[in-house]
């Protein structure tokens, strides 16, 4: 018996090793190229995750969204380099995918049940965190278009690049922000 | 909140608590996972969509059914042979075959090249745009596929009564009404299908992107 557990222990450890062998062999036949994009993500994953926060209604939906954005900035890398600012390109890709190439699992919620199954509302012990909550809520409200503005709006890009990321004029993109924040604040007041 | 300003929130948002969740050995997995987006599903459709289109095409054309059932309903219409008349629609049936497989060709060239075309990195609009432009050269495609379908039938009636006008024969009215009305029938089905086709598989990706298209435009309208 003792023999088994100690060949059983064994083996599991075995199994451990290789995977870990495996692992490594596979990260490092990884080419440079590829090393240098994950790193950069990993940098910058912070912008996917409130993009993918802002268009998804479920973690699972989140987590598909995320990796559909990686996926469509590994597609256009090359397009990337020497081209573009990283934020232009991560803006792009990032916004692109979320809202015209994303393909839910899971069915939208009404706006008004937005956010009641997820995470914004949970764990939220102190104020900042609750304002962010609430502000990702009444921005889910908005068409799909306009959380582009106001999420590059929040992110302090400047109207030059928000309007050339969404193919309009600056003028445009001045005026609808300036709606934006009074739709902004009536439904602000409205879910505080 | 009655005092609210967005601007006051930038610095909260920009100083959000953004867990890393993923590091570098999950993210280059990701790489290898297979993409779920809307472009990837139309384009696989539009290739099936070729290929059924293509291969019905080539596999009428290596076949000589059409010109025997051309032969049988004049039969049965009572009109007697007509060597000269069956081998005139036989060469209009090999010109639209012929005509069908040069469309197809040009329309997969330019369905390819316009997909290629599709950059991700590019604005919205224009983005929103090329994707449309894409799913366009499908559409054309289909829409001159049922055209040469409703002008094969065209051909095919015309001949059954060039033949039948030719030979002077006055066919029994049930059998007339009977052929007409199949004819008639089976096109209108056929053009019904597609279109009904058309209509589910690709109205939810296209009315999404008419959508941000709507919304983009809307913004343009509002500067004064």
């Amino acid at each position: 018996m003792q023999c088994f557990f100690k060949l059983r222990n064994y083996t599991v450890t075995y199994q451990q090793i290789t995977a870990l062998l495996l692992s490594s062999c596979h990260y490092i036949s990884m080419t440079s190229r590829e090393k240098e994009f994950a790193q950069l993500i990993k940098d910058n994953q912070g912008l996917i995750i409130k993009v993918s926060r802002l268009y998804t209604n479920s973690l699972e939906d989140e987590e598909d969204l995320f990796q559909e954005i990686v996926l469509q900035l590994w597609r256009s890398y090359d397009s990337f380099k020497g081209n573009s600012k990283i934020s232009t390109w991560m803006y792009r890709v990032a916004l692109n995918t979320a809202i015209t190439l994303f393909r839910k699992k899971s069915k939208s919620l009404l706006t008004n049940e937005l956010d009641i199954n997820h995470r914004d509302f949970v764990e939220d012990d102190d104020e900042k965190q609750q304002q962010i909550s609430l502000l990702y809520t009444v921005i889910k409200t908005l068409p799909n278009v306009e959380r582009a503005i106001v999420m590059m709006y929040l992110d302090d890009l400047p109207y030059k690049d928000i309007a050339e990321n969404l193919g309009i004029t600056e003028v445009n993109a001045r005026v609808k922000m300036n709606r934006l924040k009074k739709t902004l604040k009536e439904q602000m007041q409205k879910y505080a | 909140m009655p005092d609210f300003d967005l601007d006051s929130f930038k610095k909260t948002w920009q100083e959000q608590p953004v867990q890393p969740k993923y590091d570098s050995s999950e993210i280059l997995q990701m790489l290898n996972r297979k993409s779920r987006n809307y472009v990837k599903y139309i384009f696989w459709i539009s290739v099936a969509e070729f290929l059924f289109f293509s291969v019905l095409g080539l596999f009428y054309f290596f076949q000589g059914e059409e010109s025997d059932s051309f032969r049988k309903i004049l039969e049965k219409l009572g009109a007697q042979k007509a060597p000269e008349i069956e081998t005139n629609f036989d060469h209009a049936y090999l010109a639209i075959k012929i005509l069908s497989l040069l469309i197809t060709a040009y329309f997969v060239l330019k369905f390819y090249q316009n997909y290629r075309k599709i950059k991700i990195e590019e604005n919205l609009k224009d983005l929103i745009i090329r994707i449309m432009k894409f799913k366009k050269t499908v559409n054309a495609f289909i829409l001159i596929s049922i055209a040469l379908l409703v002008a094969f039938t065209f051909v095919f009636t015309a001949f059954i009564f060039y033949v039948l006008n030719s030979q002077n024969v006055r066919p029994d009215n049930s059998n007339l009404i009977i052929v007409i009305i199949g004819i008639i029938v089976s096109t209108v089905l056929c053009v019904l299908l597609i279109w009904l086709y058309y209509r589910l598989v690709y109205g939810i990706i296209i009315r999404k992107l008419d959508k941000n298209l709507k919304q983009l435009k809307d913004i343009e309208s509002q500067e004064n």
